[in-house]
C-alpha cells in the first residue's frame, strides 16, 4: 500500500514537471482572495481594533489562513468528475489498488508542490506586514488534529459531491457553489466573528467552517478553551457525514458506470 | 467594411458553437450569480464592521465593485476567450494550430483578438450594469446626460486599456511557452474590485504604475458619480492609445519568434 502510493505520487511529479510554472501559478490564484481580504482589513483596522482584532493580528489571521487554505484545497475533486465523465476511470478501476489511492495520492502530490510556493511567499508577506500573533503551545497541540480534520472533511466533502457525476453530467456546479460558501463562511471574507449574526450563525452549523477557519481561528488563540471540544465534535460528526455520503455514493455509482465514450 | 462583415461572421460562429452545449447555460448563470453574490457579501459584511474607509463608503465602493464586474463581462465577452484560444492551455501556440492562423489573409492581432465571442457573458454583463445601477441609487445622486457621456467614454478607456495589458500578457507566450501568463494577471486584475487606496503604498503602485489595473475601473466609478475631471478623462484616455500601440508593437514583435509547435 505505502509502496504503490510512493509509486503513484512520484509519477505524478514527474508528469508535473512539463508544466512546473503551471501549478506556482494555480497557487498564485487561489492566494489572491485571502490576500485581498487581508490588506483591506488590515487597512480597516489601522486605527483602532475591529471586534477586538488589532491590524497585526488580522496579518496573522489570513497568513495562517493562506496557508490552510492551501493545505486543505482538494484539487482532485475537480479531476474525479472529469474521470468519471469522460470514462477515463477505467484504469484505476482496474489497477490492484484501491482507487481511492489514486486521489489520495494527487491530494499530497500537489500539497508538497503548492506549500513550496506558498511558504516563501509568506514568509515573505509576514516580514513587509508584521503580524502579531499570540502564540501558546496549546493552541500549537490542537491546531494539528483541527488541519488534519479539517483537510479530511473538505476532501471527503468534495469527494461525495465529485461522485455525483455518475448521475449527472455537469455535477462540478456544486463544486462551484462549495468555494463559494468557503469563501463567505469559512473565514475568508472575514474572520466568522466579524460576520452578521445570521451569517455567523450558518457558518457555526454549516460544515464548511471546519474546513478552513477552525484550525485558523484555533492557532491564533480565537477559540475559547470551552468552544474547543464542541468544535472538534461538530468537525468530526460532519466528517463522518462526508465519509459515509461518499462510500455509499461510490457504490452505488459504480453499478451504474459504464465507461461513457470510453 | 470586410473587417466588420469578418467580426460578424466570427460572433455567428461562436454562437452557434456555444448553443451547442447547452447544459453549459446552466453552469454558466450559476458561476455567474455566485460571482456576483460573493462580491456583493464581501461588500456588505466589510460596511458591517465600519462606515467608511480611506474615504469610501458602502455605495461608493458598490459602484466601483458594478464598474468592475461591467469591465469583467466586456472582458469575457471577447478579450479573453480570442486571447485564450491563443495562448491559453491548450491553445493554438501550445498546439501548433497557429501556423494555420497566420496563414490566413488578415492581420494577425486583429483575428487573434476578436475571432472567439462568449455570449454567455452578456448575463454578466446585465447583472454588472444592475450593481451600478442600485449602487448610483444608493449614493442619492442625479446623473447628467454628460455624466453618462463621460462615463462610456472611461468605460471604453479602461476596457482598451485592458486589451492592451492583456495582449502584452498574451504575447509574453512568444518568449516562454507553456506559460500562463494571463493567468498571472487575472489575479492582479482581482485586486481592482476595491480601491486602491485599502491597499498598502507599495502595492498601490505597482497597481497603478506597473500593471496599471487600478485605472480601469476607478476612472470609470469617479465619472458616474462626477468626480472625474475632464483633464483625467482625456489622460486615460490617452494612457488607453499609448498602451494599445504599445502592446501591438511588442506582440509584433514576439510573432516574429513563432516558431511552430514541432520541430
Amino acid at each position: 500500500m505505502i509502496r504503490s502510493s510512493l509509486a503513484l505520487i512520484r509519477g505524478l511529479w514527474l508528469s508535473w514537471l512539463q508544466y512546473r510554472s503551471f501549478f506556482f501559478i494555480l497557487a498564485f490564484g487561489w492566494l489572491i482572495p485571502p490576500l485581498i481580504y487581508l490588506l483591506v482589513w488590515s487597512t480597516a483596522a489601522g486605527d483602532q481594533a475591529i471586534a477586538g482584532l488589532t491590524r497585526g493580528q488580522f496579518v496573522a489571521y489570513y497568513l495562517v489562513l493562506i496557508l490552510v487554505n492551501q493545505a486543505t484545497y482538494a484539487q482532485t475533486n475537480w479531476t474525479v468528475g472529469d474521470l468519471i465523465r469522460y470514462g477515463q476511470m477505467n484504469h484505476i478501476l482496474l489497477r490492484p489498488i484501491p482507487p481511492l489511492s489514486d486521489a489520495l495520492a494527487s491530494e499530497f502530490a500537489g500539497k508538497v508542490v503548492y506549500l513550496a510556493f506558498d511558504l516563501p511567499l509568506v514568509a515573505l508577506l509576514a516580514l513587509i506586514l508584521r503580524p502579531e500573533l499570540d502564540f501558546h503551545i496549546n493552541n500549537g497541540l490542537a491546531f494539528i488534529p483541527a488541519l488534519v480534520l479539517a483537510w479530511a472533511l473538505r476532501f471527503f466533502w468534495g469527494y461525495w459531491l465529485a461522485l455525483l457525476a455518475f448521475w449527472a453530467a455537469r455535477a462540478d456546479a456544486l463544486l462551484a457553489l462549495q468555494d463559494s460558501l468557503i469563501f463567505l463562511l469559512a473565514g475568508q471574507v472575514a474572520p466568522i466573528a466579524l460576520l452578521p449574526p445570521a451569517m455567523q450563525t450558518l457558518a457555526k452549523i454549516l460544515p464548511f467552517r471546519y474546513m478552513v477557519a477552525f484550525p485558523v481561528e484555533v492557532l491564533t488563540g480565537q477559540v475559547d478553551p470551552a468552544n474547543l471540544l464542541p468544535g472538534f465534535a461538530i468537525q468530526a460528526a460532519w466528517l463522518a457525514v462526508a465519509v459515509l455520503l461518499s462510500i455509499v455514493l461510490w457504490r452505488s455509482g459504480l453499478r451504474r458506470y459504464t465507461a461513457l465514450g470510453g | 467594411m470586410k473587417p466588420l462583415r469578418l467580426v460578424a461572421a466570427f460572433m455567428k460562429a461562436s454562437f452557434q458553437e456555444e448553443a451547442a452545449y447547452r447544459s453549459n447555460f446552466f453552469i454558466s448563470i450559476t458561476t455567474s450569480v455566485l460571482n456576483l453574490g460573493t462580491g456583493v457579501l464581501g461588500i456588505v459584511v466589510l460596511f458591517g464592521q465600519i462606515q467608511s474607509l480611506q474615504g469610501w463608503d458602502l455605495p461608493s465602493t458598490l459602484t466601483l465593485l458594478g464598474v468592475y464586474l461591467t469591465v469583467s463581462a466586456l472582458r469575457s465577452l471577447f478579450i479573453s476567450p480570442s486571447l485564450e484560444a491563443l495562448s491559453g492551455m491548450d491553445g493554438e501556440i501550445w498546439s501548433g494550430a497557429f501556423d494555420f492562423t497566420i496563414m490566413r489573409p488578415v492581420d494577425v492581432q486583429f483575428m487573434v483578438s476578436l475571432r472567439k465571442w462568449r455570449w454567455f457573458a452578456s448575463f454578466d454583463l446585465l447583472l454588472g450594469l444592475g450593481v451600478l445601477l442600485i449602487a448610483v441609487i444608493q449614493l442619492g445622486i442625479t446623473i447628467s446626460p454628460a455624466q453618462v457621456i463621460a462615463f462610456v467614454l472611461a468605460l471604453f478607456s479602461g476596457v482598451v486599456i485592458l486589451y492592451a495589458i492583456l495582449l502584452i500578457f498574451a504575447g509574453l507566450i512568444f518568449w516562454s511557452p507553456g506559460v500562463l501568463f494571463t493567468w498571472i494577471f487575472d489575479g492582479l486584475f482581482q485586486m481592482a474590485r476595491y480601491p486602491l487606496s485599502m491597499y498598502p503604498g507599495w502595492l498601490r503602485l505597482v497597481l497603478t504604475w506597473i500593471v496599471p489595473v487600478g485605472v480601469i475601473t476607478t476612472i470609470p466609478a469617479q465619472a458616474i458619480t462626477g468626480a472625474l475631471s475632464m483633464q483625467n478623462l482625456a489622460l486615460s484616455l490617452g494612457l488607453a492609445l499609448v498602451l494599445v500601440v504599445l502592446a501591438s508593437a511588442f506582440f509584433r514583435h514576439g510573432l516574429k519568434r513563432y516558431a511552430s509547435a514541432s520541430s
